[in-house]
């Protein structure tokens, strides 16, 4: 395999590597989703308290495997997974492959080592979770007009219309953005007081 | 032992392309006869592939959703009513990929969904990772299993609880990744040559007039508006 | 064909795995790697099967190893997964599928092989190793010993010439050991060359040619089969190994219920979940100061037994007393503690010290530090729990349930994969814990430790 010519090029035991974390790191995604179902405002921040809590994962997977590819990875096996199961949308994969690709610039430009650089592609990896409550903006449209058929009150309408409007967009987007920056804060916490102590970084 | 006939297995090629359709009428559909044939159609295939008591919860559970939204939410308060209308529309416009994502995953085996990505060239590494992530899944329920238990035994409440789920649970991972590196890799898992299957792939008669259908259903979706 | 010429190693802490090692294996000989734990046997499987140096980067390596003919530093991983088949300690993470059946095919696949062929491999591997009972299952729902079977199956269907074990009865009961046995056997028989790195040496003697024993990363010594039999006790201790005769576990059966001092389990049934009881009207007690021996084959429910008694899980029917008390679940959790098999699973905080400060009991400092030195661990107080040796893990959770008064014990496999010291210094452990008053109970399938560190013995059946 080129694997072993190449150095650059993600090796067998890279892989699996990602993918067990990526299982850890699905899991705990897993977990906030379920939470999401309780309350639409829940869902629009999901993708901010999932990257609260994920920072663990994702920043243990980077710390093992610095070599590119290994974030794009871990990506597309959260999208797939969603996707075939029929719980999202096929605008999480996308979504996924661009925070994905914006992650996996991010982590070349400061060569896989340093907490900032992986900082910064955990804030884009996240961003990849608002595939999730996209659809309520690209469906709005449609769903306003299904809810007005129906005859529905005006103010009723008005406060649907509050909670799809541009500003709780904006809301969804920074969300991870603040998440990720907490999320990856603790996890540098837990490395210090554990992991590293404990020899496994 | 749970041993499903071979027959009654979907292909994953054919979950996969379903799955897409599902997702253009998601999108695309406006028409109320068009997605109650979708859903209708689904269950049905939910039978043919031996889930019928799947089917009749997918059937009882899309009726309660539209109760739900003709009914229940319009007399409801105005708080919960709009709070919860956008989540019954979602799910409504979700049922096809719900119905398909879960048929995937009662009927398509690990091992088939496998085969189905090797024969759709999806690169080797993705599917290593996913058969991985996959396959660490369980060992995750198990391993949390076991710190439950060590946690009640030490009277640990909580939120010291999440801390400590998550040491052991990393150290575990970390350990898992070296050693089931090590066994793949002395299996060979690296080789490039083009990995072979002990199991084909064929798609059946049902197959065929599922995926006719669900493609006959998706024009209908842009069509009829 | 193994050759071996003057290899050092070291790991990229620094510390010298392997020092100048040479050695030869000749085509159909077994060879058993023998020594105390971090002797450097498990370094020189590595070596083999190729792990080194492709598993560590970073590390210092001189001198050659050939292995069938092939340089194994320069040979690709996959080239030498066709020659050399490796199963390892752990049957828990050396599955890659989900069933079995993808399982026996994996390597297969892997190389390439066309399905007839692989179908035909399969067969024939079921049929030699006689494991029918293991095709179409869910591995997770297998048993360690069943999962070590399948691992070493899986790599037999690859038909590699040569062989390399790795502690491969770590996890195993005395049946599935028997079945190891019988499979080393088979590929003795077939001709292949075997390298066995074990502690446990009695089940081997009949299929070694020759013993490579090590120390400190050396070669100390290579006997031939007879003169490795012909060590007396003496030069067997001295060596730091485990016997080399088989021990039956002699002790006598263990008391009636119905003392009304320490534990009395009376008419037991504890099942998990909706299958059928597991234990079914149990009834035995054990008293303070007695270490009390649970065996039996897997899947008897030994398991099922701990986490009852623990209170971890709720009895059908019967009573658990203790010195006369009968305790519902909740307070068998107050009163008892296990120490896991795998105790990683039961160590949370970021230090010996902290470890020991995190139980509710409010011990004092004065407490802790008097319960770390009993067990050895005061001069790691400050290290992390998770970077102790196994042995220290186990102690380090002793020290936790001494610290909060729990009155009974509870040992889960105790000695997997330990060498002959490391085991003797748990049976003193356990020993320790019955003499000050804790009721220990031991569940293990190591004869040889039981017999030394047991009183009374209970068997399931």
């Amino acid at each position: 395999m080129n694997a072993t010519n190449n150095k650059r090029a993600l090796t067998g035991k890279d892989v699996i590597t990602v993918g067990i974390f990526s299982a850890v790191y699905f899991v705990i995604n897993f977990i906030f989703m379920l939470l999401g179902g309780f309350h639409p405002m829940l869902w629009i921040l999901m993708p901010g308290l999932i990257a609260v809590f994920t920072g663990i994962p994702y920043l243990m997977m980077c710390a093992k495997v610095q070599k590119p590819g290994s974030v794009l990875l871990m990506g597309l096996i959260t999208g797939l997974i969603y996707f075939v199961t029929g719980q999202f949308t096929v605008i999480i994969l996308i979504t996924f492959v661009i925070s994905c690709v914006l992650a996996e610039l991010t982590r070349r430009q400061t060569k896989y080592r340093g907490s900032k650089g992986n900082m910064l592609s955990f804030v884009f990896f996240s961003l990849g979770m608002t595939g999730s409550p996209l659809p309520i903006w690209i469906m709005r449209d449609s769903f306003l007009a299904q809810i007005t058929e129906q005859g529905m009150p005006a103010d009723y309408i008005a406060t649907l219309k509050a909670v799809s409007s541009p500003v709780m967009l904006v809301v969804m987007v920074v969300a991870p953005i603040v998440g990720a920056l907490i999320g990856a804060a603790i996890a540098r916490t837990m490395f210090n007081k554990h992991f590293i102590k404990a020899g496994i970084v | 032992m749970k041993q499903i006939q071979k027959d009654r297995y979907l292909d994953p090629r054919m979950g996969a392309l379903l799955l897409v359709l599902a997702n253009v009428a998601a999108f695309s559909q406006k028409s109320f006869a068009v997605e109650l044939s979708w859903i209708i159609y689904l269950t049905l295939l939910t039978t043919l592939y031996g889930c019928w008591i799947m089917a009749l919860k997918w059937l009882t559970a899309f009726a309660a959703v539209l109760l739900i939204q003709w009914y229940v939410l319009p007399a409801s308060p105005m708080v919960i009513a709009t709070s919860f209308s956008i989540f019954a529309n979602y799910a409504r416009r979700m049922f096809p990929c719900l119905i398909v994502g879960m048929l995937m995953v009662k009927r398509t085996p690990l091992r088939n969904l496998i085969v189905g990505m090797r024969m759709l060239h999806i690169p080797q590494k993705l599917i290593i990772a996913i058969s991985v992530t996959l396959r660490y899944f369980p060992a995750i329920r198990e391993e949390l299993g076991y710190i439950r238990d060590a946690m009640k035994l030490r009277n640990i409440h909580g939120a010291e609880k999440v801390e400590c789920l998550a040491v052991p649970m990393i150290v575990s991972a970390a350990g898992t990744a070296e050693e089931l590196s090590a066994a793949a890799v002395t299996r060979g898992i690296e080789n490039p040559v083009r990995k072979t299957s002990a199991v084909q792939l064929r798609l059946g008669a049902v197959d065929a007039l599922a995926l006719t259908a669900g493609i006959a259903f998706t024009a209908a979706a842009f069509v009829i508006k | 064909m193994i050759k071996i010429e003057h290899v050092s190693f070291s790991y990229a802490k620094g510390y010298a795995a392997l020092k100048d090692v040479s050695f030869t294996a000749e085509p159909g000989e077994g060879i058993l790697l023998c020594g105390e734990s971090g002797c450097g046997k498990t370094t020189v499987t590595k070596l083999i099967n190729g792990l080194i140096p492709a598993f560590t980067e970073g590390c210092a390596l001189t001198g050659k190893v050939t292995a069938d003919g092939l340089t194994v530093a320069k040979t690709p991983l996959y080239e030498l997964a066709k020659r050399i088949g490796s199963v390892f300690q752990n049957p828990k993470s050396q599955f890659f599928n989900l069933d079995s059946d993808s399982e026996l095919a994996f390597g297969l696949e892997n190389e390439g092989m066309a399905p007839a062929e692989i179908q035909s491999r399969i067969k024939e591997t079921v049929l030699s190793l006689r494991i029918q009972n293991l095709l179409g299952r869910d591995i997770f729902s297998m048993s360690g010993g069943e999962k070590q079977t399948l691992a070493f199956a899986s790599v037999y269907a690859m038909r590699p010439r040569i062989f390399v074990l790795d502690e491969p009865s770590a996890n195993l009961d005395s049946g599935a050991m028997e079945r190891l046995h019988d499979q080393i056997a088979l590929l003795k028989a077939g001709g292949h060359t075997i390298l066995i790195a074990e502690h446990r040496l009695a089940f081997l003697m009949d299929l070694i040619d020759r013993a490579v024993y090590m120390k400190d990363g050396q070669i100390q010594n290579i006997f031939t089969v007879g003169e490795f039999r012909a060590l007396t006790e003496q030069q067997r201790i001295q060596m730091g190994l485990r016997t080399l005769l088989p021990v039956e576990v002699e002790l006598p059966a263990a008391r009636e219920a119905g003392n009304r001092q320490g534990l009395s389990v009376e008419d037991l049934t504890c099942a998990f979940g909706k299958k059928s009881p597991v234990i079914g009207k149990l009834s035995f007690s054990a008293v303070p100061g007695e270490v009390l021996a649970v065996t039996g084959p897997n899947g008897v429910g030994k398991t099922t037994l701990t986490r009852c008694l623990c209170g971890l899980l709720n009895e059908k029917a019967g009573t658990v007393r203790l010195n006369g008390k009968p305790l519902r679940a909740k307070e068998r959790q107050r009163a008892a503690f296990c120490v896991m098999q795998d105790v990683n699973h039961q160590l949370f905080s970021d230090s010996v010290w902290n470890e020991c400060g995190m139980s509710d009991s409010g011990a004092a400092p004065e407490q802790i530090e008097a319960v770390l030195a009993q067990l050895q661990l005061l001069s790691f107080r400050e290290n992390h729990p998770m970077a102790l040796s196994g042995g220290q893990k186990q102690r380090l959770a002793v020290a936790t349930a001494m610290l909060s008064h729990k009155k009974m014990l509870i040992f889960d496999e105790p000695t997997s994969g330990l060498d002959y010291a490391r085991m003797l210094s748990v049976a003193r452990v356990v020993r320790d814990l019955a003499k000050q008053g804790h009721i220990v109970l031991v569940v293990s399938h190591d004869h040889e430790f039981l017999q030394c560190a047991c009183d009374r013995v209970l068997t399931l059946v």
